[in-house]
């Protein structure tokens, strides 16, 4: 039998045997996931990552912008040539001000001041790094570029290298928890249809976000919310859910085009002069910002358009029209010529995108409409991840409060690694005190849970269950909502909840690749996920960046509150709790 | 024309010999596909509609649906490629991208912590740290 020291893999045993433990477990291998993982190592951690499918061939990462956010002072210390007037106080304020002072201040400033350190280790590390000179919402160039793949690649291969280990095709379910603290993670290993209890000291949720509840995303399919659900079951809050980032011009049709935010990054985006039409032809933006136009912010732009829809000004896919029609061909023949993001043969990403622009070029306008991009609100930290859950950490787009009601452009980049490095770091100290992890006490009861959906000879198809959820959010947590409706999704959900997920079944009796019983996973975690996102969208009632009541006059409460969702017995209660302004306060 | 179209996945699940499996697509309405025809969807949308309505036990990976991460790479009409950016058209062939990585129908062993990686299909023993 292997006996591993406090460095390596703690005392492995055998599979899924209860006598296992690591000190760190790290759920989900994006950049935050990673980070994470490497910074634990470096405290002498065992680190295990576990991933829902291939590391480094899923998650967010790989497909972002690739912007991360940084102080100008910051930059000049790291020897970039930049304007070294910017400084982290301004990046503070601006990215407080942006967010509609719903931010948690402490975890801005943790970000600000953190994450020139994480960029030269990764400069060292060789990662090939681009200076922004300018950065849309900043009031400066601040910050840097890595791309999004070379920035999985880089966090990969760095916490091979540092000696964590994997576990891929394993889908998280639950946690394992004894006399309150967590202490390992239940789940389906997806190749062979076991379920498994792998037990910890501590765990970090790193899952991203719950943008995979909606229809029309930029996001992968993965992000369902399984570790905001498992943090829930385990005693965590939630915190401002009904926050959720959409990308305004995204594409709505053809369906393998669906999603792509190229229209944006070819228009307003870039800055360049296309106008955004309802169906009569109107430039309806001319009623949020005449000033800025189609140059507004972006979540400006996004509730706009989808005021076009709600109200029936819409194009017939459902979206709003974006037009180029009123300038030169020239100007988007010699685009290419000043972009960085395009090359002349109109590739982009995977795509060939030249039937698009030969549309555009025909005087055709594009149809687009916001599409869900990033969760602003998710799991509730302190600045070192902690949940407050005794063994229990969380970082990345999982969490929620960084960025309060809006996000601007390369504060995710920035949040990925600093909370990364905090919640590694928080772990693997929590985790030499702590004592070696007993049997988690709900175990039989997780086991049974997951098991349930292969279980049961027939039932509901679990996919059916998940186009209901995908169509409820759709609807019901648009860019612009409504009490009514609202009201209404809460109501299904709760019907889903309680007729639906004890009735999900498989179709098939093959234990592996059974992708039926991911779906009923997935279900089960998005669940209470969208539950905790339509609590705190009916009790905001009035509009707040990200989140805009159709029905409300705009009328501000009097004290800026954040939504907080936490669990008591079957049930996800809803309290406000006012936000503190430690940094800077909204002008009286 | 209706615009059904007819595909052939090479099946293959566990010790089975892989075979050539034919399968009708019906036209994208009927499948509750937003496009007008299937040169509009993809061949991942294909899959999971076939998974969702005809072959429960089709397996298939997915997830940036935009060619970057290459989880969905497969032999398309005889070319690896991903299958989240090829157009589906009628009488194309769909394969695993290596029949020695396959695992199961059209996913492939793709890890890249291979090395790293513990649990029943990983290293099965304990693994030397540096």
């Amino acid at each position: 039998m292997f006996r591993g020291t406090r460095q390596g893999l703690g005392c492995f045993v055998g599979w899924g045997s209860l006598m296992d433990h690591w000190d760190v477990i790290v759920i989900g291998a994006g950049g935050a996931g990673l980070t994470a993982a490497r910074h634990a190592r470096a405290e002498g951690a065992s680190v295990l990552v576990i991933n829902k499918s291939f590391v480094g061939r899923s998650g967010a990462t790989i497909t972002s912008g690739g912007g991360i956010s940084v102080a100008g002072e910051t930059l000049v210390k790291l020897g970039y040539d930049v304007d070294g007037g910017d400084t982290e106080e301004n990046f503070i304020h601006d990215t407080i001000r942006s967010g509609h002072f719903l931010n948690d201040q402490r975890l801005v400033e943790s970000m600000v001041v953190g994450v020139g350190e994480e960029v030269s280790y990764l400069r060292d590390k060789g990662v090939r790094i681009g200076v922004t000179k300018k950065a849309p919402g900043h009031s400066s160039g601040r910050g840097i570029h890595i791309t999004g793949p070379d920035m999985q690649r880089a966090v990969t291969s760095i916490a091979v290298k540092a000696g964590v280990r994997f576990r891929e095709d394993f889908q998280s379910a639950g946690l394992l928890t004894h006399d309150g603290a967590v202490v390992g993670v239940a789940g389906l290993d997806r190749r062979t249809g076991e379920v498994e209890a792998i037990h910890g000291r501590t765990v970090i949720l790193a899952t991203g976000g719950t943008t995979s509840n909606w229809r029309l995303r930029t996001a992968p399919e993965e992000l369902t919310g399984d570790g905001h659900a498992m943090a829930l079951a385990a005693g965590a809050e939630l915190i401002d859910m009904e926050m959720l980032q959409f990308l305004p011009c995204c594409l709505v049709a053809p369906e393998i085009w669906r999603g792509l935010q190229f229209p944006w990054t070819i228009g307003p985006q870039a800055g360049v002069r296309a106008w955004l039409l309802n169906k009569y032809g109107e430039r309806f933006l001319a009623r949020w910002d005449p000033e800025r136009m189609e140059l507004a912010t972006r979540d400006v732009v996004a509730a706009a358009s989808a005021t076009e829809v709600l109200e029936g000004r819409g194009s017939p896919s459902g979206g709003v029209y974006l037009s180029w029609a009123h300038l030169p061909r020239d100007v988007i023949d010699n685009f290419p010529r000043w972009s960085k993001s395009y090359s002349m043969d109109w590739r982009w990403q995977g795509f060939d995108m030249n039937p698009l622009i030969d549309r555009i070029r025909a005087g055709y306008a594009i149809e687009v409409a916001p599409a869900a991009h990033f969760s602003l609100g998710g799991i509730r930290i302190d600045v070192d991840g902690a949940t407050g859950v005794p063994g229990l950490y969380a970082c990345g787009e999982a969490t929620g409060a960084l960025h309060g009601g809006n996000r601007l452009s390369g504060n995710a980049g920035s949040q990925m690694l600093v909370q990364g490095r905090q919640a590694g770091l928080a772990a693997a100290r929590a985790a030499k005190s702590n004592t070696p992890p007993v049997t988690g006490q709900n175990w039989a009861e997780l086991k049974e849970t997951i098991e349930a959906p292969a279980r049961r000879d027939r039932g509901i198809v679990p996919l059916e269950v998940k186009q209901r959820l995908t169509g409820l959010a759709e609807t019901a947590l648009a860019p612009v909502r409504n009490g009514v409706m609202l009201g209404k999704a809460l109501e299904e959900l709760r019907d889903i909840a309680r007729n639906a997920l004890p009735e999900l079944a498989n179709r098939t009796s093959d234990p592996g690749y059974n992708r039926d019983w991911s779906d009923a996973l997935e279900c089960q975690a998005s669940v209470p996920v969208i539950e905790a996102a339509l609590l705190g969208a009916l009790n905001r009632t009035s509009s707040l960046g990200a989140h805009q009541r159709h029905d409300t006059t705009g009328s501000r409460p009097e004290r800026l509150t954040h939504s907080i969702t936490s669990r008591q017995g079957d049930e996800l209660v809803y309290k406000a709790e006012p936000v503190k302004f430690s940094l800077l306060a909204p002008a009286a | 024309m209706s615009g059904a179209v007819t595909i052939h996945i090479r099946l293959r699940r566990d010790e089975d010999a892989a075979r050539l499996t034919t399968f009708e697509l019906p036209e994208p309405s009927v499948a509750g596909i937003s496009a007008e025809s299937w040169s509009g969807a993809s061949v991942s949308t294909a899959l999971q509609y076939l998974q969702r309505a005809v072959d429960p036990g089709l397996a298939y990976s997915l997830s940036c649906r935009r060619g970057l991460c290459d989880t969905c790479a497969m032999r398309i009409d005889g070319v690896v490629t991903t299958a989240c950016t090829v157009p589906v058209h009628d009488g194309m062939v769909i394969e695993p991208a290596k029949p020695g990585i396959f695992l199961r129908d059209t996913i492939v062993e793709l890890s890249l912590v291979r090395k790293a990686r513990i649990g029943p299909e990983g290293q099965q023993g304990p693994v030397a740290h540096d």
